[in-house]
């Protein structure tokens, strides 16, 4: 062993570790609350009531079944967005314990994805409910979601490591990080469908919005959940492209400055 | 078995900015600026040491000799600046005790939280549980979140975890000061057993008997510099002239 930053390997050795912290949040989340588990479940319902009022009652986005169609997006969405801006905090939250045992730190950021991405799989369940429910049955194109979730949770895996690094050397980011993910979020097609943007009046504005890198992966779930359909080779590639490329930026950065984090806090 | 270490020209030096560059607005403002206030700290410089498996090696030194710094970089915590380090064997820290403790989970979920961020599996752990609790004399204080401990507890608990992990190296920073004296013994025979079983030591300490009790070789640091490196008696006494200090004899009333 040697001291230093830690390679795949390491982190490979230490999943359990990631395993334990994860079930840590869980535990510590869900302490002396009635609901405890289940407030993941009503969680999402009662954004997607909320939106679902806003845009399908007053706003009237005309999407049919919109409750299915939102939570669709909303979903995976919310597994990257919370997870990145919670990472903002990973490592200053825990630099008592990286200060003192040499663990690779990205165990602390991926943690918080791993607690996330258990979120988003039991939101999975209200989902397939509501969607029976309003007449849109799962049916077999949800085992497509499966690829999704992975890449879902790689691109939330690499902005996490990227942004918990970035903020240890600039404090700024941990409140500029939420607003960018606001802006983010009616960027990307969850609230109104996918072919909204391509009714865009500026071509500059088109060509612009087609390079967010969510959106691929995000339509990839609206695909399969709501439209139940298998998705488009393009979506697979670009979706699969854009999640290997926030991984391995999210990887780089942090393995470049694990070791000056704890000169930083 | 026990693991070894190996310091070759080892330093870590710290930049000390006046000014920290914290925020976007003072890396765009002050680019210039802090790099003239950039100061360089050695807190640890030129040291060279092997120690060798089974080894038992006190660090003494004044507040501030780096003695810390030391086990950290030992530790893998902070990677030295200059010089290179070598470490075998599965280090468990007892940097500062209860380390790794989260204060919502109960004594239980944290002897598995530890041993995990010691690098150990759910399974060793299980296999040493009932040691750890017998150790700890916690009872059935085991299954209550450890923010109600009291100090004495939580040190107890940590001392138990840290020492029964079975570490190829084990790194003790002054933690015997916490206790009460009979557990205080307690720890002491559990580390002498430690190092019959051919684990490598490093001790740092204030207490200089009970680094004389425990060490057969002792590292003296001055300021971030390998002062002396012998026998316990010599280093001691090298440790105290080098601070201008002289114990107080035992039976003479010191003047005022």
């Amino acid at each position: 062993m040697t001291a230093g930053p830690s390679g795949l390997s390491d982190l490979v050795r230490r999943r359990e570790l990631v395993f334990l912290l994860v079930g840590r949040d869980l535990k510590v989340r869900y302490k002396r609350s009635a609901l405890g588990m289940l407030w993941t479940l009503v969680n999402p319902l009662l954004q997607m009531t909320v939106y679902s009022l806003v845009f399908s009652t007053i706003m009237r986005v005309g999407v049919p079944q919109f409750p299915v169609f939102l939570l669709s997006g909303l979903l995976p969405w919310s597994l990257v967005s919370v997870s990145a801006t919670s990472s903002a905090h990973a490592l200053l939250d825990n630099q008592g314990l990286i200060r003192k045992i040499a663990v690779p730190q990205a165990v602390y950021p991926l943690s918080i994805v791993g607690s996330k991405l258990v979120d988003m799989v039991l939101s999975l369940l209200p989902l397939a409910i509501i969607a029976a429910v309003l007449g849109r049955t799962p049916g077999p194109s949800w085992l497509l979601v499966l690829p999704a979730i992975v890449l879902a949770a790689s691109f939330a895996a690499g902005l996490s490591l990227f942004f918990s690094s970035v903020t240890v050397f600039f404090r700024d980011v941990r409140h500029l990080i939420d607003i960018l993910f606001q802006i983010w979020f009616y960027l990307t097609p969850i609230i109104y469908p996918y072919e909204y943007l391509a009714k865009l009046p500026h071509p500059a504005i088109r060509r612009l919005l087609s390079l967010n890198p969510a959106t691929p992966i995000v339509r990839w779930f609206q695909l399969v959940l709501y439209e139940g359909r298998v998705p488009d080779l393009r979506t697979v590639v670009v979706a699969t492209l854009s999640a290997a490329g926030a991984l391995a930026l999210g990887a780089a950065v942090f393995h470049r400055f694990e070791d000056r984090h704890i000169h930083y806090f | 078995m026990g693991g070894a270490i190996s310091f070759q020209d080892v330093g870590m030096c710290f930049r000390m900015h006046r000014e920290k560059v914290t925020t976007l607005k003072e890396a765009l403002l002050g680019r210039f600026r802090h790099l003239k206030t950039a100061d360089e700290f050695w807190a640890v410089r030129g040291f060279t040491a092997e120690i060798r498996a089974g080894e038992s090696v006190g660090l003494i030194g004044h507040n501030g000799s780096g003695k810390s710094t030391l086990l950290k970089m030992a530790a893998g915590v902070l990677k030295p600046t200059h010089g290179a380090l070598r470490v075998e064997g599965r280090v468990s820290p007892l940097i500062e005790l209860a380390a790794g403790f989260d204060p919502d989970l109960t004594g239980r979920d944290n002897v598995f939280l530890n041993g995990a961020l010691l690098g150990y599996t759910r399974r060793d752990m299980a296999t040493k549980l009932d040691r750890i609790i017998e150790f700890s004399e916690l009872g059935d204080f085991i299954d209550v979140p450890v923010k109600n401990y009291s100090s004495g507890m939580y040190a107890r608990l940590g001392f138990a975890i840290a020492t029964d992990v079975e570490p190829d190296i084990l790194m003790i920073d002054e933690v015997l000061a916490v206790g009460d004296e009979r557990f205080q013994a307690k720890c002491m025979d559990r580390i002498r057993g430690i190092r019959e079983r051919g684990t490598t030591i490093v001790y740092v300490s204030h207490a200089m008997d009970q680094v004389q009790a425990l060490c057969g070789r002792v590292i003296v640091l001055h300021h971030g510099v390998l002062a002396f490196d012998g026998p316990p008696e010599a280093a001691i006494a090298t440790c105290r002239e080098l601070q201008g200090f002289h114990a107080p004899v035992a039976g003479t009333p010191r003047a005022v």
